[in-house]
């Protein structure tokens, strides 16, 4: 039996059991012996995500909310990128600046939300520009980390050896900074994800984070899972790939 | 008149399993030390030394065979043994002080805070430390870590001291006076000690006897009494003509299996 | 170092220090200024801020910025301490681990902020929902870090300790705890601000006081200076909680200053 169990076939079939019960469990519950509000029941929350399935509706609230994260996390991946190059190699401006960055970096991007809301309405710009402020500060400071990583001795002897400005930033900067800034887009995904959900539940009309503030909004319970669900499928799902293209990336590292 | 060892290991081995793999770092041995002998035991890097080390501690089980302190055998740690590693494993967050009064916080033994005190003080002087008691362990180089950890492994007066190439990492001169320190304080409490080394030289300053292990899987391939007087000044030691003789013929027997770990 | 070169240090940091006045003093008066002479209804100005903060520090800014506060603290209050056991316990148990440990990364996939109208629906309007997401929030970073430090730990430390005579009592006081606080600590920092965000964000749903509720309360007036304002407390209250964590770990490593 122990045997059975330790294997990934008795694994998964253990675990499947259990979501089984939980479920079974749970439907039970609902209504019985906890208020539906509260819980609400697998049955009604796979009833919405049916609806929502069935008119379309969850495909292009899905969308919107990639939407935003794809092109906020761009343009401040870029931007982010580009100022801590510049920053990184005016050591002086950046020393000047950097209270103000840091300043900036201190206060919560949520709390942006409202503010680009009322400047750029209530649809999905707000939200790219959510998202693209948090994006920046954190590729801004990978940046600068990488190029402070660079190493000195390396970048001297290059110049000793009559390397050229060109062979020296592709022998020692850029190898030097590039690990630190694919670092910075990999955590990058995950934020750029919250940031969105976090501006469409402030104010939006699209989106997952909007199916989840509106069905609360009209105290459907089953609403609010299901939205839920989906947001947890998606976190999920990113953090799967991220898992993944991080070991390969690793690997040439040793 | 029969004498009980004060170690012994009898036919004790070790094997290790990782990965499916079953290796045998050391093969079934049988050692004997009498008290207060200070015993080296040299060889490549990977014939079981250091096991034999923790088997003594009983920080690990031979898998063949047992291993005896003083008439019982060992079956968890061993509380009557100091153990000093390579690495030094100080606390970065005390103080020198602290570090070195670690054994006599604890509940084990009983020792008044004064006392304690007196003890560290002691032994802060014994190995030269003095004015260092509040520095941390990162302030400090190389050699006096090594002497806060000596300090802390002696400070309980355990009879049997272990030492796992603890000097590997100073420089020539450090160990000098680290060998010499070590036999002045081995001496005077008395100390049974096994000392683990690469080093011959180091070896057969220190020790009243050498045995030298083959590689892996490690076996006594040499036994040899190291008849230098003591008090042995580590210093000259090795310009005497007695130490060359020595030397010689048990780098003999070492050298073969340096090479064949080399190949490897 | 020469004597010329320290001096030419110092030279160095009054420029830094000269560029950094120069920077804020021309951000502000641009602000200033374009609040003049453009619309200071999208843009407000510095100087019409400062009043409403003054306004505001007399009437109620304390009592909102003490929920937020709150909030926070009685989260940390609850995840601090549940995020060092669990990390402790699972640290130190190779069972446990491998059991809870799946589950754990598992729910922490998910963006925890973003489950803020969840619990507003359980627990309803006032601080709760708050203090648990920081809670939440506050438990899996500290937990992981905590769990790496513990794992962290060097084996011969640990036996050490065995050979010396402690008891497993004193093993977790004298070294495990002191051993993962390093972690812990950098835990501890990474949460702070977590923290902050966790307690705007609950607010800025659903609140009737906190400093994320005068933002959503202004934006809503389309009150921009009261905007702008309450996004300066907040700036102020995040570099506030930097420098403390900071200074805590300063002092609390300090043994780490020294050498190497």
């Amino acid at each position: 039996m122990s045997g059975f169990v330790a294997r990934p076939l008795g694994v998964a079939v253990i675990r499947g059991a259990v979501l089984v019960a939980l479920l079974v469990g749970w439907q039970w519950a609902s209504g019985t012996v906890i208020p539906k509000f509260w819980i609400s029941s697998p049955s009604a929350i796979a009833a919405t995500l049916g609806r929502w399935i069935a008119d379309y509706s969850l495909f292009g609230h899905v969308g919107a909310t990639l939407t935003e994260m794809a092109l906020g996390y761009v343009f401040g991946a870029a931007v982010g990128i580009a100022s801590g190059l510049c920053l990184g190699f005016l050591p002086r401006l950046e020393r000047i600046a950097a209270p103000l960055i840091a300043a900036l970096y201190a206060l919560p991007k949520i709390a942006l939300a409202p503010l680009f809301v009322i400047l750029f309405g209530i649809g999905l710009e707000s939200k790219i520009v959510l998202v693209a402020s948090t994006v920046f500060f954190l590729l801004l400071y990978n940046t600068l980390d990488g190029i402070r990583d660079i190493d000195r001795d390396l970048v001297q002897a290059l110049q000793v050896m009559g390397a050229t400005r060109g062979e020296i930033t592709r022998k020692a900067l850029v190898p030097a900074t590039l690990p630190w800034i694919f670092t910075g887009l990999r955590i990058a995904v995950r934020y750029a994800f919250t940031a969105a959900i976090l501006g469409e539940l402030m104010a939006s009309n699209e989106g997952i984070g909007y199916l989840i503030e509106a069905s609360a909004g009209d105290y459907n319970t089953a609403g609010v899972y299901a939205a839920v669900l989906v947001l947890v499928a998606f976190s999920v799902l990113f953090t799967e790939l991220l898992t993944r293209t991080e070991a390969s990336a690793l690997r040439w590292r040793v | 008149m029969s004498v009980v060892a004060k170690i012994a290991l009898e036919g004790a081995g070790k094997e290790f399993t990782s990965h499916g793999e079953t290796v045998l770092a050391l093969q079934p041995t049988t050692i004997e030390i009498a008290r207060e002998q200070f015993v080296a035991l040299v060889g490549p890097s990977g014939c079981g030394k250091s096991t034999i080390l923790n088997m003594i501690a009983g920080l690990q089980a031979p898998t063949a065979g047992r291993v005896v302190y003083d008439g019982t055998p060992v079956s968890g740690p061993n509380r009557q043994v100091g153990y000093m590693t390579q690495k030094d494993t100080l606390l970065p967050w005390r103080s020198v002080a602290d570090n070195i009064g670690l054994a006599l916080e604890l509940k084990i033994r009983t020792v008044s805070a004064n006392n304690r005190v007196r003890r560290v003080a002691e032994m802060i002087e014994l190995v030269g430390l003095t004015g260092f008691e509040r520095h941390y362990p990162g302030e400090l180089s190389g050699g006096m870590r090594k002497r806060v950890a000596l300090a802390r492994s002696l400070i309980y007066e355990p009879e049997t001291l272990l030492m796992d190439e603890p000097f590997a990492a100073l420089d020539a001169q450090l160990r000098l006076v680290m060998h010499d320190e070590l036999l002045r304080l081995t001496r005077l409490r008395r100390m049974t000690v096994v000392f683990v080394t690469h080093d011959l030289g180091e070896a057969i300053t220190l020790a009243d006897r050498v045995i030298v292990f083959t590689g892996r899987p490690g076996r006594i391939k040499a036994l040899r009494e190291i008849p230098l007087a003591h008090p042995r000044d580590a210093f000259r030691l090795r310009f005497s003509e007695e130490f060359a003789h020595l030397h010689e013929e048990l780098w003999n027997e070492l050298k073969d299996e340096v090479a064949k770990g080399t190949d490897r | 170092m020469s004597v010329s070169q320290t001096a030419g240090r110092t030279a160095d940091e009054r420029f830094i220090l000269l560029g950094r006045i120069v920077l804020m003093t021309a951000l502000l008066l641009g602000w200033e200024l374009a609040g003049r002479f453009v619309d200071p209804t999208w843009i407000s100005m510095p100087s019409l801020i400062a009043v409403r903060l003054v306004r505001w520090a007399g009437d109620d800014l304390a009592q909102h910025a003490a929920t937020t506060v709150a909030e926070m603290a009685m989260g940390l209050a609850i995840g601090v301490p549940a995020g060092v056991l669990a990390g402790i316990l699972l640290g130190r148990s190779p069972l446990l681990a491998t059991l809870l440990r799946p589950i754990i990364v598992g729910f922490y996939s998910v963006p925890l902020v973003t489950l803020a109208p969840l619990l507003i629906l359980w627990f309803g309007l006032d601080m709760q929902p708050k203090v648990v997401l920081v809670a939440v929030v506050t438990f899996f970073l500290i937990f992981f870090n905590t769990f790496s430090g513990v794992q962290a730990i060097d084996k011969d430390l640990i036996s050490s300790f065995a050979l010396m005579g402690a008891s497993p009592r004193e093993a977790f006081h004298k070294l495990i705890l002191p051993a993962a606080a390093a972690w812990i600590l950098s835990g501890l920092k990474i949460a702070l601000p977590y923290a902050l965000i966790a307690a705007t964000v609950g607010e800025m749903i659903a609140a009737r006081r906190g400093l994320g509720f005068l933002v959503t309360r202004s934006a809503s007036q389309i009150d921009m200076t009261g905007l702008y304002a309450a996004l300066i407390v907040l700036m102020l209250i995040g570099m506030a909680i930097g420098a403390g964590g900071n200074a805590l770990e300063a002092h609390i490593l300090r043994w780490r200053a020294s050498g190497r």
